[in-house]
């Protein structure tokens, strides 16, 4: 397991480099490294975590929003990290047609959670926002099982 | 702290009763559907997520799922990266198989073509974390080990200013889970387990990416075939959300999904 963790670190670090929309500054790595300490949380009851991170800014009062594809039956928890900044945050899911979804909420020091299981498969909405603090650099992360 | 979490990933099942942010909430407008962001790191989901909903339906014969070996050096680039994707789709299936020489052999595969496409370095480690992942069974650790390979890869990619080959990859891999769940539906339907190909933004994105690609990889034979019908596959997966595709319907997606992929895996004539 140990060194399962550290080539999970090597990928992360690995999968920064390049590509735009993943964590690339210093900021939305510490971020995904806040959203991951959570996530890790999920793994232990079978949650299998996604390699991929989405990573911006957000300001308060100017939420972003992620198109993602879930399947029904499946279990997911997406799970938003910020800097100290970014006080509060909080997660919510929308269907395709923006409604907002039920889901279960979790929130903690510049992090957040909403576990949501689909009853359809297709296109969701994840919308990340600072509900306490100031502009911070983010990254979403999501795991399913 | 983690027993805290545990408890809470694990009170799903009381979904319904707990307090949500749902009703606090707007809905968001057309403008913030319209804006959204799709990224090929995070919006495509992997195939380990779709094979996991189809296991919860059906009991699977994953070894049935298996293909033969593919060629593994063809002259063009851009074949080379959507067979690496659709490779990439194998492994996951080897996985939900449980079947550790069929994993690694797939992984020397991976290797191969990342060779000819000048990626290795990194996959070259990651390929004996999962041969070891498979020779202790850690099934969960290689599914998340092969997604990393997989974002390595395409972080290679687009390092050497390649950010048409990491297109080629998602759709290759995209393109094999397709045919691999289309079949099962396809041999075991039901209304449910169609309803799971639903993927109408997937596709569009997909389109969009390959109608994106540079003249050249565009004009390639290999690439030719999977845009020409994608849009077929789009008509059968982007059904309304309360109705599901008919038998026939996933017959056809099945079969036009397995004539690209033989398309694309087709040895080079010498």
């Amino acid at each position: 397991m140990k060194r399962f963790a550290i080539s999970l670190i090597l990928s992360t670090a690995l999968s920064m480099a390049s590509i735009a929309k993943v964590a690339t500054t210093n900021d939305e790595v510490a971020a995904r490294n806040t959203a991951l300490e959570l996530a890790g949380a999920f793994g232990n009851d079978g949650f299998k975590l996604r390699d991929g991170n989405w990573a911006g800014t957000i300001a308060p009062g100017k939420p972003q929003v992620l198109q993602v594809n879930l399947y029904a039956g499946n279990q997911y928890w997406f799970t938003l990290g910020a800097t100290p900044a970014g006080k509060k945050l909080a997660v919510s899911v929308y269907d395709e047609t923006g409604k907002p979804l039920e889901t279960e909420p979790y929130q903690g020091a510049s992090v957040a959670a909403a576990g949501f299981a689909p009853q359809a498969s297709g296109p969701y909405y994840v919308k990340v926002e600072v509900v306490d603090g100031a502009s911070t650099a983010f990254c979403l992360i999501y795991s399913y099982k | 702290m983690i027993p805290i979490f545990r408890r809470l990933a694990g009170s799903f099942a009381l979904f319904v009763l707990c307090a949500s942010a749902a009703g606090e909430t707007t809905p968001l407008t057309p403008a913030d559907i319209a804006d959204a962001a799709i990224t090929d790191e995070i919006s495509i989901p992997m195939p380990g997520e779709f094979m996991s909903a189809l296991s919860k339906l059906d009991k699977m014969d994953w070894k049935s799922k298996f293909r033969p070996p593919i060629f593994t050096n063809y002259p063009s680039r851009a074949q080379l990266a959507l067979n690496l994707g659709g490779l990439i789709a194998d492994g996951y299936v080897a996985i939900e198989a449980e079947d550790g020489p069929q994993v690694k052999n797939i992984g020397k595969d991976v290797l191969a073509i990342a060779k000819v496409l000048g990626v290795s370095k990194d996959v070259l480690e990651r390929s004996s974390s999962i041969a070891n992942f498979a020779d202790t069974a850690h099934w969960d650790q290689l599914k998340e080990e092969l997604e990393a390979t997989q974002n390595e890869v395409k972080t290679a990619m687009a390092e050497q200013k390649d950010q048409d080959l990491v297109t080629l990859v998602t759709v290759g891999g995209w393109l094999r889970a397709m045919e691999v769940i289309s079949g099962q539906v396809a041999t075991h339907y039901s209304p449910l387990g169609a309803k799971l190909l639903r993927q109408p933004g997937i596709v569009a994105f997909l389109i969009k990416r390959l109608d994106g690609l540079g003249d050249k990889v565009r004009a390639e034979p290999s690439v030719q075939a999977v845009r020409q019908k994608m849009v077929e596959i789009d008509k059968i997966i982007a059904f309304p959300l309360t109705s599901a595709p008919s038998a026939e319907d996933i017959k056809r997606l099945n079969a036009v999904t397995s004539e690209i992929l033989k398309e694309i895996s087709k040895k080079p004539s010498k």
